[in-house]
């Protein structure tokens, strides 16, 4: 096969194989010295892990079915209502969930759920019900976010064959929305349940108690309390097995793009009823995801606001924090950039399945924990280099790689509607590389680009684990600058910080989103 | 792409910085958990202090905790640029021992503070504290006396605790359980785990919630509200004193094998049991100095409670069967 486009696939693709196997090789070469040897590998004779397993993966199906249902509705109220005020607010605040160091998120869900809390819900909400809420909070709103474009990519003359037929709600639902909406929705279910898979301290503390252990404590525990790597390795990759499965199954429901596409607005229709039904929702989705928020917020605000702010240190993790977020962005878009290109060539060409291998290998990495990774790097790097001036390197390519997936949900579908409509056209016109860059794919796809790299910006600007294992004295991150708070009695400074995080993800959403997405319309 | 160039940029620059810097002055490198080194820890003053009279720099690495330096050692072997590991307790000083990686210190600790004589020639004492259940006085009026009335009161406070797998006062609670309740432990944990109300990560994340009111008691420190009193003036807090004794935890450092200062090394070592060093500790660190004197005892801690008689188990034993206990506890949680 000579497809264009498939060389520098081909070196992404390599690139992350050899980031994510040759740490795991690592490890493995590891357990061969004295002191490091494997205990009984034999997991599957181990009534525990089995267990662990069951439970890893009910919670992550529940909180899924759980957070990308109700999207699907709440994404399409925001759609039908592109006049609702303050509709880009408050969308840029469905988007800082996922931003918020887990710690934080269980402080914020524990102040409106715990027992001093707005909606008290006592005891109760330790064990399912508290892995449950966080990970809704966590994952609605991100998938709004990645589901509300599918609206705006159905013709204006769909809507309009629509209204001409009579077609009542369910039926335009049915007829006009769902085919658009099963493109980008097994994908989302995938990113979502990939996340609740690997959840941690969200797990860990709202659980309960061992009860609720997923497997990648489990990994965890192996690394790091029984400091036995091969069997974390092995239990790495049966939970990469396992996303596999479960992504083969859920991709298979994938549909693959027609070759019409538009930018559209929805059609709102005229029924009262319908609107209020659709504000109501969006006013539900608002409170639940603003809820926790805004708890942090009124604490944040009783704290030391001055005292924080001016202290030098926040301020350097600030930079640091914005180095991180913003390289990890551009490197995971880049990589998704051309892996989905390729996977759209080839869908055009009738591989569909060979596409949707390319699109599995880019999203699954996500579940090999970065912990395993980290330490794998850091096994390699450590005979070899001084592995503190390689801090920022190794960090921003662990965030990459766990930013990828995100890319190809974002900007999957749109490139591959894309790339259907105007490919031929362009053979025609030899318009090829930079050029059909700049006036086709650009123009056309900045905006999911400006809302995937905003999205990985925010993400990799929260995220604390690799940053805290390698471990450095002139490399803090906001992130880490929490915990350490946390872990001095300063509650109310962390709050403090944990605010300025928000708003610095915020900011960094919203100008990235703006200035790679353009202004054209305060869609999505 | 650009920043990693710019980065790699940076990366050629402080090598060659740091050649010149090492011909200036020599650089000890000591690697500790991150709320040590971090803006609030003994830290930043421990490296004013030192390096005031070393010529040398004080480079304080900060790692998550205890048994990730210990990892990180083992991973480094030879090369470490460690000079100093700082933080790891008496749970893992066995496993720090038999690496091997160590060298003996040849500092002899003369007015301990530690209620046992202090006999080792690997690792030196910096602080010490006792394991505790907080409660808040004005919320819980009358707190169990003992760790046995804890356990066996079905309508007792209800508790927040860390996991033994990735915290240290998590598996303090296992070894205190077990130094008490020896071979009904299990039994112990069952009858202690509906009044569980979560199992937290770390330390942090359980205070926290202790703070918010999810529970009436959380497992910390003695010594914990010392920080209240003396940080925020708010005297709400206190440690339930429990007859059995309280379990310890004994912090040490110790001197890598692999140093290429060890006279330097052996400096801050010296340095670290003085009382400069041990002064910073009660208000920083939140923990018992391990050298006596009044001095360095701020006036509060002696509202604390009296933690007698102290509680351990040898190193060895915590080293042989720490797995076994822990897999106890996850078998009874976990029902």
């Amino acid at each position: 096969m000579n497809i264009p486009r498939a060389i520098p696939a081909s070196l992404v693709l390599a690139l992350l194989a050899l980031l994510v196997l040759a740490p795991m090789a690592g490890l493995l070469q590891l357990s061969a010295l004295p002191g490091f040897e494997a205990a009984d590998l034999r997991i599957w004779e181990n009534a525990y892990l089995r267990r662990v397993v069951g439970f890893s993966l009910w919670q992550a199906l529940l909180s899924t079915l759980l957070s990308v249902l109700p999207a699907i509705l709440v994404a399409r109220a925001f759609a039908l209502q592109p006049g609702l005020p303050l509709r880009r607010m408050l969308l840029g605040l469905f988007a800082l969930p996922l931003v918020v160091p887990a710690v934080v998120a269980v402080m914020a869900v524990v102040s409106v759920y715990g027992s001093d809390g707005w909606l008290p819900l006592g005891r109760k909400l330790y064990g399912l019900n508290g892995i449950l809420l966080a990970h809704v909070f966590f994952n609605l709103p991100l998938a709004v976010r990645l589901l509300l474009p599918q609206w705006h990519a159905i013709p204006q003359s769909h809507w309009l064959l629509a209204e001409q037929l009579g077609m009542n709600h369910w039926q335009r639902f049915r007829f006009v929305e769902w085919p658009q909406l099963r493109e980008a929705l097994p994908g989302v279910l995938l990113l979502v349940f990939m996340l609740c898979l690997t959840s941690f301290a969200v797990v860990l503390t709202l659980g309960g108690g061992p009860r609720s252990t997923t497997l990648e404590v489990a990994i965890y525990q192996s690394l790091r309390f029984d400091f036995d790597p091969a069997k974390a390795v092995v239990l790495a990759l049966l939970q990469l097995a396992l996303c596999m499965l479960v992504a083969i199954f859920t991709l298979k429901l994938q549909r693959m793009p027609e070759v019409e596409i538009a930018a559209a607005t929805p059609w709102a229709g005229k029924s009262k009823a319908a609107q209020w039904f659709n504000l109501a929702l969006i006013l539900a989705a608002t409170l639940y995801v603003g809820m926790p928020l805004l708890s942090l917020l009124i604490d944040a605000l009783r704290g030391p606001l001055l005292r924080v702010m001016f202290d030098t240190g926040l301020w350097l993790a600030f930079g640091n924090t914005l180095l991180i977020g913003i390289s990890a962005a551009v490197l995971a878009a880049s990589a998704g950039w051309f892996l989905l290109a390729y996977s759209a060539e080839l869908a055009q060409r009738g591989h569909s399945a060979a596409a949707r291998l390319v699109d599995l290998a880019a999203s699954s990495v996500y579940v090999v924990p970065p912990l395993v990774i980290a330490t794998g790097m850091f096994v390699l790097l450590s005979p070899r280099v001084d592995v503190f001036d390689w801090v920022y390197p190794v960090v921003i390519s662990i965030n990459a790689l766990m930013g990828l997936p995100f890319v190809i949900r974002c900007l999957g579908p749109a490139m591959r509607q894309n790339h259907a409509r105007y490919h031929r056209l362009c053979l025609s016109l030899d318009l090829r590389g930079w050029n059909r860059f700049r006036h086709l794919d650009w123009p056309l796809l900045r905006r999911p680009l400006g809302l995937a790299i905003a999205l990985v910006a925010a993400l990799a600007m929260g995220d604390l684990g690799v940053i805290a294992l390698f471990g450095s004295t002139r490399s803090a991150t906001l992130a880490l600058l929490i915990y350490q708070q946390l872990g001095a009695y300063l509650v109310a400074q962390a709050t403090v910080t944990a605010l300025l995080l928000l708003a610095l993800c915020l900011g960094v959403f919203v100008l990235l989103e703006h200035l790679i997405g353009g202004s054209a319309d305060a869609a999505a | 792409m650009y920043s990693i160039l710019l980065r790699s940029g940076t990366v050629l620059a402080s090598l060659l910085l740091s050649f010149s810097v090492q011909a200036a002055a020599p650089t000890l490198v000591v690697y500790s958990y991150d709320s040590f080194t971090s803006d609030w820890g003994p830290g930043p003053q421990v490296k004013k202090a030192f390096e005031a009279n070393c010529e040398c720099t004080l480079e304080l690495v900060g790692l998550s905790d205890g048994v990730a330096m210990l990892n990180r050692l083992r991973l480094e072997g030879a090369n470490s640029r460690a000079d100093i590991l700082l933080g790891i307790d008496t749970n893992l000083t066995a496993e720090a021992r038999a690496s091997g990686l160590f060298d003996t210190h040849g500092i002899s600790l003369e007015s301990s503070a530690l209620p046992n004589p202090w006999q080792d020639d690997l690792f030196l004492p910096y602080d010490f504290g006792y394991f505790a259940f907080i409660y808040n006085k004005e919320k819980l009026h009358n707190p169990p006396t003992s760790l046995r009335q804890l356990v066996e009161d079905a309508d007792g406070p209800t508790l927040l605790i860390q996991d033994p797998r990735t915290s240290t006062p998590g598996l303090g609670l296992v070894l205190w359980m077990k130094k008490v309740f020896g071979e009904q432990t299990d039994q112990a944990w069952a009858k202690l785990a509906p009044r569980i109300v979560t199992v937290s990560k770390g330390w942090s994340e359980a205070y926290g919630l202790f703070l918010k009111g999810e529970a009436d008691m959380v497992l910390s420190y003695t010594t914990s509200p010392a920080y209240h009193l003396i940080a925020e003036q708010d005297a709400r807090f206190a440690a339930a004193r429990f007859a059995e004794g309280h379990y310890q935890q004994i912090e040490v450092a110790g001197l890598v094998r692999s140093s290429r200062q060890k006279p330097l090394a052996r400096k801050f070592l010296e340095f670290m049991i003085s009382d400069e060093f041990q002064k910073i500790i009660p208000t920083t660190n939140w923990m018992y100095p391990a050298i006596a004197g009044n001095e360095v005892l701020p006036a509060e801690f002696s509202q604390l409670i009296d933690p007698s008689p102290a509680l351990l188990l040898d190193e060895a034993l915590v080293a042989s069967e720490r797995k076994s206990w822990v897999d106890e506890w996850l078998e009874v949680m976990s029902r």
